[in-house]
This record gives structure tokens, sequence and C-alpha cells, in this order.
């Protein structure tokens, strides 16, 4: 079965023309002009997947975004005319997993919808069945790769796809640096010149998650001038 | 720049120089104004001492002459012996047609005759007069009674000794003075340069992009004036570039939308070829072309926007220049054979890696477009920078466009063909990505016939 695809634009003529590109490329695709129209279609249905753009009038791309995270684990890419503004950095921290800027060929957006598609990354092998990130004796936080959860004691952490694949990533080698190169390459397969921006603002969301004072993180290590590491509690 | 740098040290030596050399002069002027004012107060005072002291004695000695030849019968001959002049004085006499000297040194030859004739009217009279063994000064009194005009001479060497050292004593003074004046001059001159080197270097800054560089607050009401207005004057600099930038960007930004639809929809068409007649697809093949253009030239603009807009230093971070060369020439489908990297070389720069990348692969278009193709591309590190160099086997550059070429819209001439794309943008954001990141980009005759473009970003200190 197709899947679902939330198109939401308000320039009438690139909603229709990526509707009839993306229709092309197998998606069943939904249009929405507006940020109340997309909060609405969101609610009837819940899309597989999201292509928001960030400037829509009265309600703005972010709000789209923030209020469709409190409910939904749907990958978003965001669509933006300007990629060197905060608005990017912004949307993402709102809980955008990607972004493309204007003016974009359809095969870009398909390729990382694709991405965001993927279950697991390669380097994410069955055998990490259950990992204990944190040994806290109150509420010890397990990573369960294969049946795609994370716990901190009974309650289930709602992590997004990518946030979760990130997760995935570095916990498939505790204690080894990935650099930002690296994770891009992995969980977003972006290539040499993708935005390292993407890492930093999915590794600061995944902190407000995973860690317990996420002003002085832990688990999810920066490794000043090289990436990120995992370390095990 | 070179030139300019050297011409703006010459005048600033200029002010400074004529400073010092206006508070040596200066100085120079007035001590020897003071020295010769000072030497001449002096001697005249001492040689009036000495006439004084010397026209009292001759009073007194032509008194006791007065007296001994009022005696009768006593000779002038033997009166002379008698008096015994202080201070080394002689005494000369002219009494009935004859000339007594108290001493050999001296005698009538010694008497100049404007002094006689003053000595005739007057009840004294001096001058000074070279005698055999140096000056000296010389009273002369009458005695109407005996008909005996008085003559005493005393030598000055003594007095001229004392004018000689305080004239030594002057000039060493005046030549302190000077040498003073002179050091005072060269602090004045740094001082008074000062405000001119801090609006220079503030200058500098702001030609490398610092804009928000300001000349520091001063209380010193010289100087408010020309900081108030160099500071207004960089504000009004800086909008006007931030006003330019930001246009550019907007009119960029108002294209992106009707562009995006374009594209979206040439995509639809693409994948509808087949249904369409050949004209129809070769007319699709045109607005596909010319679509790439239009949309690497709004790239360029954006990405010339960005340039002027912000400093590098935002988005600095370790670039190894040999692995995104390797990387533009993987992506942009080229053998990895063309890139040469010494074995050993360290080619790590501080930078944004995407201009980077940008002005990269813009090298390699640029070869594409007038010489079908780089021939050889090498990265390597040499003095402090890491160099780039695309070589080509085209054409070549003349020698007279090898800057123009570095310039907004400049176009080759095969290009002003328009049978290749290419809006002329691309050497440009070379040239200003180099600018940015403090490096520089230049064009020369290439190993392999045509030219040889190079891309030199200063390296990371190893």
């Amino acid at each position: 079965m197709a899947l679902r695809l939330l198109v939401v634009e308000d320039d009438d003529h690139i909603r229709t023309a990526l509707r009839w590109a993306l229709e092309d490329e197998g998606y069943d695709v939904a249009e929405a002009g507006s940020g109340e129209e997309a909060l609405q279609a969101v609610a009837v249905s819940a899309p597989d997947l999201m292509v928001v753009d960030l400037m829509l009038g009265s309600m703005d791309g972010v709000d789209v975004i923030r209020q469709v995270r409190r409910a939904l684990d749907v990958p978003i890419i965001v669509v933006s005319a300007r990629a060197d503004t905060s608005d990017i950095e912004t949307a993402l921290d709102a809980g955008a997993d990607d972004y493309v800027t204007k003016p974009f060929a359809v095969k870009e957006i398909t390729a990382r919808l694709r991405a965001l598609r993927r279950r697991v990354g390669p380097a994410a092998v069955d055998h990490l069945d259950e990992v204990v990130l944190d040994r806290d004796p109150a509420a010890p936080l397990v990573l369960r790769e294969a049946r795609g959860t994370v716990h901190r004691g009974e309650e289930q952490l709602p992590l997004t796809l990518t946030e979760f694949r990130l997760l995935c990533e570095l916990a498939a080698a505790p204690g080894r640096v990935f650099s930002r190169q690296a994770l891009l390459e992995r969980v977003w397969q972006h290539g040499f010149f993708g935005d390292e921006r993407l890492v930093d603002v999915h590794v600061r969301r995944l902190r407000t998650k995973v860690e317990r004072d996420p002003s002085a993180p832990r688990v999810v290590v920066t490794v000043r001038g090289l990436g990120y590491r995992l370390d095990l509690q | 720049m070179r030139p300019g740098i050297r011409a703006a040290d010459l005048r600033r030596k200029g002010l400074r120089a004529r400073i010092v050399l206006g508070y040596a002069a200066g100085t120079l002027l007035v001590s020897i104004v003071l020295v010769c004012v000072t030497f001449l107060l002096a001697r005249s005072y001492l040689l009036d001492q000495r006439e004084a002291s010397l026209t009292r004695q001759a009073f007194a000695d032509a008194n006791v002459l007065d007296s001994r030849l009022a005696t009768a019968g006593t000779e002038v001959g033997d009166v002379l012996d008698e008096l015994v002049p202080s201070g080394g004085a002689d005494v000369v006499l002219h009494s009935g047609g004859s000339w007594y000297s108290s001493s050999l040194d001296v005698g009538a030859r010694d008497v100049p005759g404007e002094l006689r004739e003053l000595v005739a009217t007057e009840p004294a009279a001096s001058a000074v007069v070279d005698t055999a063994d140096g000056p000296r000064l010389i009273v002369g009194v009458t005695l109407p009674s005996a008909d005996v005009e008085f003559y005493e001479l005393a030598p000055l060497t003594e007095l001229q000794q004392v004018l000689s050292t305080l004239a030594a004593v002057l000039g060493a003074g005046a030549l302190a003075a000077t040498a003073a004046g002179t050091a005072f001059g060269v602090w004045a001159g740094r001082r008074a340069v000062q405000p001119l080197e801090q609006v220079a270097g503030a200058a500098t800054r702001i030609a490398g992009g610092a804009l928000a560089t300001r000349l520091p607050a001063t209380d010193d009401p010289d100087l408010v004036g020309i900081v108030a207005s160099f500071n207004s004057m960089v504000d009004a600099l800086a909008a006007r570039i931030e006003r330019d930038a930001r246009f550019v960007g907007d009119v960029s930004h108002e294209l992106r939308s009707p562009l995006t639809t374009l594209v979206t929809s040439v995509e639809v068409l693409g994948a509808r070829r087949e249904e369409l007649s050949p004209r129809g697809r070769e007319a699709l093949g045109m607005v596909e072309g010319e679509l790439t253009r239009f949309r690497r030239t709004l790239d360029d603009l954006l990405q010339l926007a960005r340039l002027d807009g912000a400093a590098v230093t935002e988005s600095a971070q370790p670039v190894c220049l040999a692995t995104l060369v390797r990387q533009v020439l993987a992506d942009s489908d080229r053998p990895a054979e063309l890139l040469r990297v010494p074995a050993d070389a360290d080619t790590t720069v501080r930078g944004d890696k995407t201009s980077l990348e940008r002005a990269v692969r813009n090298l390699l278009d640029n070869a594409d477009r007038h010489a079908g193709g780089p021939s050889a591309v090498a990265v390597e590190r040499r003095d402090g920078a890491v160099l780039v160099t695309v070589d080509d086997a085209g054409p070549g550059v003349a020698a007279a466009d090898r800057e123009r070429v570095f310039e907004r819209f400049a176009r080759g001439p095969r290009a002003a063909r328009r049978s290749l794309p290419g809006a002329g943008l691309g050497l440009a954001i070379v040239a200003e990505t180099a600018a940015r990141h403090g490096g520089a980009a230049w064009c020369a005759d290439g190993p392999d016939g045509g030219a040889r473009f190079t891309l030199s970003v200063p390296a990371v200190p190893s």
C-alpha cells in the first residue's frame, strides 16, 4: 500500500506541482494549504510522512510541527526558502527531522523521505535486544531496538523515529566517538556536505528525553571538536 | 593593497617628521637667541665692570703721579717705577712730547689716535686694543696741570677666558635644549599620530569585513569630532552593505517560489517525456537546461549575498581541504586520479565547509566551461597556506584578463556565445570565499598549456 504523505504548503502552484511529482514517485498525497488545514488533516487520518513549508501565513510551519509532534511520531521534512536562517534550527528544534531548501528537485525530497522511513540503520544489528543505558536503580533507562522502544522505569519515552535511530547508532558502540559527519551519513544518509546542525539539534532534543539532567548530559556526551559518544551509566 | 599601505606609511612618517623637525628648529632658535643675548649682556657687564675699576685705578694712579710731579725736579720716568698698578696693568704716559711706559710690552704704539683725541676733551676715555700679547683694555685720563696724558692698560685675557667658558657652557646648554626639544617632538609626534594609526587600523579591519569595528569613544575634545564622524560613516556603510545584501537576498528569495513550481512541474513533465512529440521533447530539454542555469545563477547570487553579509568566523570549523576536494570530485563524477596530494601534507584550514566546497566546485566548473575540463587538481601546503590548484589544457587566460575574470558577471570569450551555461559569478564566488577566509584566488599559466587557477586559504598551524 502506498505511503500517505501530507504536503503542507500555502503556495497553490508549488503544492499542486509537488503533489503531481510525489504521486509520480508513488506516494498517496494529501494537500493542506494552511496550518489549520494541516492539523485538521492530521487529526482525521494520520499521515505516514509530512512535507511542511515554514511560511504558511497565519499559523507558521514551526507551530504545525510542534502541534503534530505532540501526538505523532511521523517523519517531517521542512521546506524552506532560506537555508541560512535560524528558522531552520527553530523548526528542527520543534521536531522536524530534516529540511530541504527551495528550489529543490523532487528527487531530493524522496531520497530524504526514504532515509527517514528506514527502520534500522546499517550499524544497528539485531543482537542489540536490550541495552541498559542508565542503571538508575529507581528508573533504569532501557533501549530495546528490535521493539523500537526506550523505557525509563515503567514509562515509555516518546522518541521520534529519527531520535530513536540516532540513539541506536550511538548505542551500537558505547564509548566510541561518532563524528557528526558519520552520524549524518548513517541516520540521514546525507553526503559529505550535509548540514551538521541536524545532528546537533537532534542530539539536543534526544537529551531532553533520555538524560536525567539535560543540562549536564552523561549518557550522550559531546566530545569537543570530534563529535558525540554514548556512555553507559 | 600593498602600494596603498606603503604610501600611507610614508605620509604618516612625513607628518611625524614634520612635527619633530618643528620642535627641533623651534628649540634651537629659541636657545640660540637666549645664548646670544645672555652672552652679550654678560660680556658687556663684565667689560663695564673692568672698565670702571680700571678707570678708578687710573684716576688714583694719575693722582699719585700728579702729586709726585708737583714735587719739583721729579722725573716722570722715576715716578713710573713707583706706580704699581694692580691686576697686571701697565702704564703708558705722554708728557712733554715724550712717551713713557712702565713695561717693555706696551708703548705709544698701543695708544690709538682716536683715544688721544677723546682724552684731550673728556676727563676719561677707554678703548679695547689688540696688543702683541692679547687684547687689552686701555683707559686714558689727562692731567692738565702737568700736561700729561695718562694711560693705563689692563690685559683682558682673564676676561676672555671667562667669556669663552661662558660661551661653551651656553652652547652646550643650547644643544641640550635642542636635543630635549627634538625628543619632545618625537613623543608629541607619536602622540599626534596615534589616533590616526587607530583610524587606519580600524579602517583596515572594516575593509577586511569586520563591519562591527568602531573607534573607541574618547573625551579628547580634539578627537571627539573625528571619532564620531568616523563611526557614523562606518554605521552608514554597514547599513548600506546590509541593505544591499538583504536586497539581493530578498530578490533571490522572491524568485525561489516560482522557480520551485517550475522545477517541480518540469520534473513532472520530464516523467512524461514519451507522451510528447519530438519537438515538444526538444523544447522540454531546453527548458530543463535553462532552469538548471537559472537555478545555479540564483544559488550563486544567494551565495554572494551570504558572503557579503556575515563573516566566516560564525560557521568556521576545521576542514581538511584534501578530503573536501576528493569529495567534490566524487560528487561530480570526476576521476579521483585527477587529484594529487603530497602524502604527508596537512591540508586543514579553518573555514566554512559549504562555501569552500562551492568555491572548489566553481573552479572545476570553470575548467569545464572554458577548457573542456580540468587536467589536474592538486592540494598542497605551502608557506602557511593550503593551495588548491586546478589546471586545464584550454586556451588559457590572457594576462590582461587575469584579474577581471574574478569580477562578478565577467565572462570568458567562449561563454559570450551563450552556448554554455554560467552567468560569470562562479569565479567571483571563489575570490570572495578566499577573501572571507583571509586567503586569495588567482590565475596564471598552467603547466598543461592552459590556465592554472589557485585558491589559497591560510592553513591551521600544525
